[in-house]
């Protein structure tokens, strides 16, 4: 795993630049961007790789440092923990991976590029879940990301009824683009009102 | 979370005095560590082999109850690592506090009939839910062993976290070979109890004052202390007053008890051998100077003394040893030295207080303490309450 992602470390400094750049994000109207009322003491990610971890996806200054990114470990799923200090309503989430021609994954047998997530699960106020636990409840919302959405900085709109009252919110990527192993993540905002 | 392995391979020899024993005492001195190091630490113990994959206690703090679980172990059948694993993963999952990182000490002693792959997916699945693994590799060992688990800890590993020890048979116990070990000095860069434990067994005497444990025996080691301060303060005065000591029987009797005195302090400072010796000295000092407190004197301080210490040999006699000497150098010579200590009020109060289950407020206390003065006399009661 470790070679693996140095060898796509080292193509991707060598990869040309994105062939267009990706519009500014629109924040939607009357959302806030609720980076600010995240606790960082909570903030936990299982299936992590340790040296690109969920604080380059988070952050206010690391999300937007295009080098830095969050990638997972021995497969391509990811559970994300976030708590917030104070209970939130969610309105949308954004997510930013890697372009389409980006890196090769090197582990798995296909030459598959390694790309952003796809099928995100999100649970309201779930605490501690885990991997094996994570299909016994239904979520509180799921979203179906293409290719455009984590390119094109445009936030999929949540079920606004269904997180009315967030005290945390659990991210479940279960699988990505190209099925490869590994899922790469630049950026995740939440956007919505206190 | 520890998993022992009490598969028929640990029947065998090699490590004295059998591969369960040293497997148990290593076991028994990781929990000790993991408990001390950090008050939040739990640890759960469960069963390789046996009569079956399970867990015999839950991860606890408390240690009492997870040494009471090691009894009774039987030895039999074959080590089933894989379900193993997977049942210490659920009871970690289902810990109290969440907040606690996860981790697995596995024992394997006997032969590791899993292939390598099925390790990797083993090791892979831990390193996803971030569990740790350390491993004890010792007992048989094949060929391909050391391999299959050092590929299994690889897997594991994320940020060094994870730890493989392989332990070849030989004079050294387990636990000895341990205690150098990351498994045992752990994350944050060693725990007091493991380092102390080491300096123990390497120096071969405990490094603590007086040959005594205060954790272990905290009565012991104050008496020890208060009579050692006590013999200190009354060698001061005897070295200022050396040139008035001219009585005969005060000097024999002075020197008697700097025998008993030097009696205590080698005691005191060497190693556990002269403990033993102690006890019979006891005996003989306790009737020495019941006798003597009964010739010399006024007899009915000398009873009340004596009553006292009954009473407070009743409940601890190293205790009465103690105050024993101190009421000898008292009835030895009346215008000793050691009246003036005690007459000195800070320095009884401060021992008082220094004392558990006295409190220096107690009424019967305070008067004591007005009658000490009265007498002119030195006693030193002790209520132990």
């Amino acid at each position: 795993m470790a070679a693996a992602n140095t060898a796509a470390a080292g193509t991707a400094t060598a990869a040309p630049a994105p062939a267009a750049p990706a519009a500014p994000v629109q924040v939607p109207r009357g959302q806030v961007d609720l980076v600010d009322f995240i606790d960082w003491t909570g903030v936990e990610c299982l299936n992590q790789d340790p040296s690109h971890s969920i604080v380059n996806a988070l952050k206010q200054t690391l999300r937007d440092d295009e080098g830095l990114h969050l990638a997972s470990d021995s497969d391509e799923q990811l559970l994300i923990y976030i708590p917030f200090m104070q209970v939130v309503k969610l309105h949308s989430a954004l997510f930013k991976g890697p372009e389409e021609d980006g890196e090769i994954c090197n582990s798995c047998n296909a030459s598959c590029v390694i790309t952003g997530p796809k099928t995100v699960k999100l649970f309201s106020n779930k605490e501690h879940m885990g991997f094996s636990n994570v299909n016994d409840y239904p979520p509180s919302d799921t979203l179906d990301l293409s290719a455009d959405h984590l390119v094109e900085n445009k936030p999929a709109t949540l079920k606004y009824v269904k997180f009315q009252n967030v005290r945390s919110l659990t991210i479940f990527i279960e699988d990505n683009q190209s099925g490869s192993d590994v899922t790469k993540i630049h950026k995740i905002a939440l956007y919505g009102t206190t | 979370m520890i998993c022992i392995d009490n598969s028929e391979w640990m029947r065998n020899g090699d490590y004295a005095p059998s591969r369960f024993q040293a497997q148990a005492d290593a076991v028994n001195l990781i929990c000790g560590a993991k408990t001390q190091s950090n008050p939040e630490n739990t640890v759960g113990v469960m069963t390789m082999a046996g009569k079956g994959v399970r867990v015999l206690v839950t991860p606890t703090s408390d240690l009492g109850k997870i040494l009471a679980c090691m009894h009774g172990l039987e030895v039999g059948a074959e080590a089933n690592l894989a379900a193993a694993i997977q049942v210490a993963q659920l009871a970690l999952k289902h810990r109290q506090n969440k907040r606690q990182q996860q981790r697995i000490i596995a024992f394997i002693g006997s032969p590791v009939k899993y292939d390598k792959k099925v390790l990797e997916t083993i090791g892979k699945k831990l390193k996803k839910n971030n569990v740790a693994l350390d491993i004890v590799d010792f007992g048989e060992s094949d060929d391909e062993k050391p391999e299959k688990l050092e590929a299994l800890i690889a897997a594991v590993n994320s940020s060094d976290s994870s730890h493989i020890v392989h332990v070849p048979p030989g004079d050294n116990a387990l636990s000895d070979v341990l205690l150098s070990t990351p498994i045992f000095t752990g994350e944050e860069g060693g725990s007091g109890f493991a380092a102390s434990a080491a300096a123990a067994a390497a120096t071969g005497a405990s490094g603590f004052e007086f040959g005594v444990d205060p954790n272990v025996d905290p009565e012991l080691a104050l008496a020890l202390r208060l009579s050692m301060e006590e013999e200190r303060a009354r060698q001061e005065a005897i070295a200022k007053k050396a040139a008035e000591d001219t009585e005969n029987k005060d000097h024999a009797s002075s020197s008697n008890n700097d025998s008993v005195m030097a009696e205590a302090e080698p005691a005191t400072n060497a190693a556990d051998d002269d403990k033993k010796e102690q006890p019979k000295d006891d005996d003989d000092l306790l009737q020495q100077a019941l006798a003597m407190s009964m010739e010399g004197g006024s007899s009915g301080s000398a009873s009340v003394a004596d009553a006292a210490m009954a009473e407070a040999g009743a409940v601890d006699p190293d205790l009465a040893l103690a105050l024993q000497m101190s009421v000898q150098d008292a009835n030895m010579s009346s215008d000793s030295d050691m009246s003036k200590v005690f007459e000195d009020r800070s320095f009884v109060t401060s021992i008082l207080n220094s004392l558990p289950g006295v409190d220096p407020n107690d009424p019967s206390v305070k008067d004591l303490l007005a009658s000490l003065h009265g007498q002119g006399e030195v006693r030193s009661f002790l209520f132990l309450s």
